[in-house]
């Protein structure tokens, strides 16, 4: 890791120019512009978003105070985490499957594990509709968390391809003289795996999980086909307050909820970093 | 999949956990009987579309929980539905909806002796021609669809559709609506035929209009035709009188007009989905919606028009007298409900939806 | 790599619990729309399967819907294009900061897209529409700049409802599909090689060309297909900030499990869809392994 302490300026030391900087700090300036005035906007004493009238929290406190709101939250935070974790370990499965393994078909396999990237969300919801509701009979009456479980089962099987892929990518330039060294050296397959492979996908696994959370943290289509009642994710709750037009309550929540997944995202990376480096 | 069964069989509440169960690692405990109702309730309902209180206030007055989840439009209720009832008790459609949903027979008949509220129902609202007798609908709200428009920016009143559909006047400034059959509908209206029409060639023409007039609309808005009026974005927008009345509320310069060939009057209805799995409680909510006070309360939050005749003696002058809310009766008789035609013509109105569209 | 019959255990592991939730969560429910293309609507809202090809005849025979799946494809392959643009240099700029500063700018490229997307789409119109920040800014540069008296007042921008709003609404949706796997490739470059080019004479653009593209082609590849593919069947954004001729073939899709109620014209426009991707997957399948096969 010696070339990133290069002095400044050395021929390696891309992230020190200017150039470059300047064109990633616009392309950050675009992606946060609309988030900036979406926060500010929460701020904004009128129902519309679209003059400023003056500064209020009140519309936190009316998000605090709306039920349903709070409940679409925990129901898609729960979900999200849930099927983040799961997709996360079965797609990193799939990653090392097609990555280590020789075995018949393994052209078409590929092509079946790419399906859920390649279907169109709307026919991917009616499929899930049509199968929850006359093929399996998930029941809908569970206590929770369980009434998201039919759910959480269709974001996972959208989700974990993505992490297969992007864990694969990564993975193909392994060199596989390491984990000979490793055996060579007396470790166990599992030792090898986590103290050799694991740690040089580890950037990829970090990369498809975040996809994963993405993915299912935002997902409306599938989400609305595959809920039974008193299941209320927060992308079907703003799908119908936006109806009747973005009100600042829209905004504070989102804000709300901005604030939630940064304060979670630093906990993890802080929990993270002083252990295990690879 | 151990408990796999026919669908056709049993209804979906009864199946017992499958996968997921097992999967979760969960015993489950045995299923409830139905000899008894629960004391909850699943409403399906659209957003903002109730008072602050009121499912507080119906558990307070019967004891039932009332849980409600939200669609964004008649189309979605209807995808919801189709494959069965996944729970729900009561649901709020369209009109043209409620006649469709009827034909598919996914609704259950309302058993008017459990709703006494009925009599609260103005006499003209217990009629209605997309559902006889009132046997699976009863109303909750209603209202138009019209023009919003920019005063300021517009010459005079614009009380026509010519100048959203035959004219470049305000080219550019013009929002429609995003959906087949209200956008076609009221092109229809404007072409002097009728909003329903089933004839191939009216429908052609009004497709040709709508095409013939394309450089000058804006966009197709599906649902913010009023924030994009607020904005300044168009100065005409095609709208729902109560979307329109939001923004007036902080910006007196928009006005809500239906124009002088007409236009469509649509009623949300409430309905108990067949296969809902507490009928009984189904039927003591409708009542309480359709109680004068609960509809005064909600009819007051939503600002929508109430066909509640005892809830609207409650209700302030300054609501009875929005003209938006309320239109006069010499615009009421100009106005006519979306029907339902059947699939053939839903299915040509879509073609021609693509067509228009595409070019 | 191995053959799978030398660790049948480790292989049976790694391959049971990806298959199992792929067939019965994701292919059994995709069978069912799959059957329904070859089926014909009986009443409102049931369908029998009858092994017709009626549907994706009238999909590839009615020329509206071929101009509509033709232009989804090429607006789909620009904003592809402009993803890549926009996302290499922002993936390789993250690759070579500190471990620190990569975790951050990481989750700075993702946070946005834990915002929903509705919402996240109605802030970019706040931004761009006529009375937006962006048109307020550049008014007051032209009105700062005194170009007022020069050119007459400042015309706004028509920045939203037209294809270049949905292309850019794609390109911003999607980035953060494009920037991880190319991250997590540009990432695993062993960086000596560059060092190696460079010392060896080649310029920082030849050794970019030639060295550092092809070496994190994987990444490009995957981020292509990551991006392309959803690119295609999207509604939404051409829904939101596109003008009245922004229908991409998502739309129609959308329809037909909507308002049409024609599940098996929609299950055939999907699956239309789903075996021209597949067409063109097996196509790079099938180049890549005779590159390789030449190679050897």
């Amino acid at each position: 890791m010696g070339w990133l302490r290069a002095p400044a300026g050395g021929p390696l030391d891309y992230h020190r120019r200017w150039w470059l900087r300047a064109y990633v700090g616009l392309v950050f300036l675009l992606l946060y512009a609309p988030i900036v005035t979406l926060v500010v906007f929460s701020f904004n004493d009128s129902k519309r978003n679209i003059v400023w009238r003056g500064f209020t929290t009140k519309y936190y406190w009316k998000a605090w105070n709306n039920d349903s709101l709070f409940e679409a939250f925990t129901n898609s935070l729960m979900i999200a985490g849930v099927s983040t974790a799961i997709s996360t370990v079965i797609g990193t499965m799939v990653a090392m499957l097609l990555w280590r393994f020789r075995f018949p078909l393994k052209s078409a396999y590929e092509g079946l594990v790419a399906l859920p990237i390649v279907v169109p969300e709307i026919c991917m919801g009616v499929a899930m509709l049509a199968f929850f509701s006359r093929v399996t009979g998930f029941p809908t009456d569970w206590p929770w968390p369980f009434n998201l479980s039919a759910i959480t089962a269709a974001h996972i099987a959208f989700s974990f391809p993505f992490v297969a892929v992007v864990v694969r990518a990564r993975l193909i330039g392994f060199n596989r003289e390491l984990e000979e060294a490793s055996r060579d050296l007396g470790a166990s397959e599992w030792q090898t795996f986590w103290n050799v492979i694991f740690p040089y996908m580890r950037p990829g696994v970090v990369a498809g999980a975040l996809l994963a959370f993405t993915l299912s943290l935002d997902d409306f289509v599938v989400t609305f086909f595959t809920s039974g009642p008193d299941t209320l994710t927060f992308p079907v709750k703003v799908y119908s307050m936006v109806r009747f037009s973005v009100t600042p309550e829209v905004n504070a929540a989102s804000t709300v909820l901005i604030a939630i997944t940064i304060a979670l995202t630093v906990l993890a990376m802080r929990l993270q970093s002083p252990a295990r480096v690879g | 999949m151990k408990h796999r069964k026919s669908p056709m069989m049993t209804s979906r509440r009864s199946f017992l956990a499958g996968t997921g169960a097992v999967a979760a690692g969960i015993t489950l405990a045995p299923h409830k009987s139905f000899s008894a109702e629960d004391k909850v309730i699943n409403f399906y309902n659209w957003d903002t579309y109730i008072g602050e209180t009121t499912l507080d206030d119906f558990a307070a007055a019967t004891g039932i929980e009332a849980k409600m989840d939200l669609f964004a439009d008649n189309d979605e209720l209807f995808a919801k539905l189709r494959e069965g009832n996944p729970g729900f008790d009561v649901i709020v459609p369209s009109n043209d909806y409620v006649e469709r949903m009827a034909v598919a027979d996914m609704l259950s008949p309302l058993d008017h002796d459990k709703i006494p509220n009925i009599a609260n129902i103005e006499p003209v609202f217990m009629e209605a021609a997309f559902d006889p007798g009132r046997k699976f609908s009863l109303p909750y709200m209603w209202g138009t669809i019209g023009i919003g428009y920019r005063a300021g920016a517009v010459d005079g009143v614009p009380d026509s559709w010519k100048w959203l559909y035959d004219s470049d006047k305000y080219s550019g400034r013009i929002a429609l609506l995003g959906d087949a059959s209200t956008v076609m509908g009221l092109a229809l209206k404007y072409l002097g035929y009728s909003y329903n029409t089933v004839d191939p060639a009216e429908i052609k023409q009004a497709e040709e209009l709508i095409i013939a007039q394309k450089p000058h609309i804006k966009l197709f808005a599906d649902d913010n035709g009023q924030d994009l009026l607020a904005s300044g974005e168009v100065n005409l927008a095609q709208e729902w009188n109560g979307d329109i009345l939001q923004v007036q509320e902080e910006d007196e310069d928009i006005a809500y007009i239906v124009p002088k060939e007409g236009a469509v009057i649509w009623q949300d209805c409430l309905c108990i989905p067949a296969g809902a799995p507490h009928p009984q409680n189904a039927h003591a909510f409708i009542d309480y919606l359709l109680d004068a006070e609960a509809g005064a309360a909600i009819a007051d939050f939503i600002q929508y028009a109430t066909p509640n005749g005892a809830a609207k003696k409650l209700m302030s002058e300054e609501y009875l007298s929005n003209p938006a809310i309320f239109p006069t009766e010499e615009v009421i008789a100009k106005l006519e409900p979306e029907i339902y035609r059947g699939e053939e013509v839903t299915k040509l109105f879509d073609e021609a939806w693509t067509r228009i569209n595409a070019v | 790599m191995d053959h799978w019959r030398d660790h049948k255990l480790a292989f049976w592991v790694f391959a049971i619990p990806g298959t199992a939730w792929l067939v019965v969560f994701f292919l059994a429910p995709l069978a069912i729309v799959w059957a329904l293309s070859f089926g014909e609507n009986i009443s409102i809202t049931q369908t029998r399967v009858t092994g017709t090809l009626e549907n994706y005849g009238r999909a590839l025979l009615t020329p509206v819907y071929l101009q509509v799946i033709w232009k989804s494809v090429w607006l789909s392959a620009l904003a592809t294009a402009g993803c890549l643009l926009i996302a290499y240099p922002v993936a390789f700029l993250i690759s070579f900061v500190g471990a620190r500063w990569k975790m951050i700018l990481l989750a700075a490229i993702i946070l946005p897209f834990w915002i929903n997307l509705l919402i996240r789409t109605y802030a970019l119109i706040a931004v761009f529409r006529t009375r937006g920040f962006v048109n307020f800014g550049l008014e007051w540069v032209y009105e700062t700049l005194f170009l007022d008296r020069l050119f007459g007042p400042f015309q706004p921008l028509e920045l939203l409802y037209n294809n270049f709003a949905v292309g850019a609404g794609l390109i911003y949706v999607f980035m953060p599909f494009m920037v991880l796997p190319l991250y997590a490739s540009i990432e695993r470059l062993d960086k000596s090689l560059l060092e190696a080019s460079l010392d060896l004479g080649a310029g920082q653009f030849t050794t970019f060309w030639r060295v550092t593209v092809p070496l994190t082609m994987p990444g490009i590849v995957s981020g292509i297909i990551l991006v392309f593919i959803p690119m295609l069947g999207s509604f939404l954004i051409p829904d939101l900030l596109g003008g009245t001729n922004a229908q991409m073939i998502g739309n129609v899709i959308e329809r037909q499990f909507k308002s049409a109620n024609d599940y098996p014209f929609g299950a055939a426009l999907s699956f239309l869809l789903m075996y021209a991707t597949f067409a063109a997957l097996a196509l790079r399948a099938y180049a890549a392994g005779r590159r390789s096969a030449a190679q050897v």
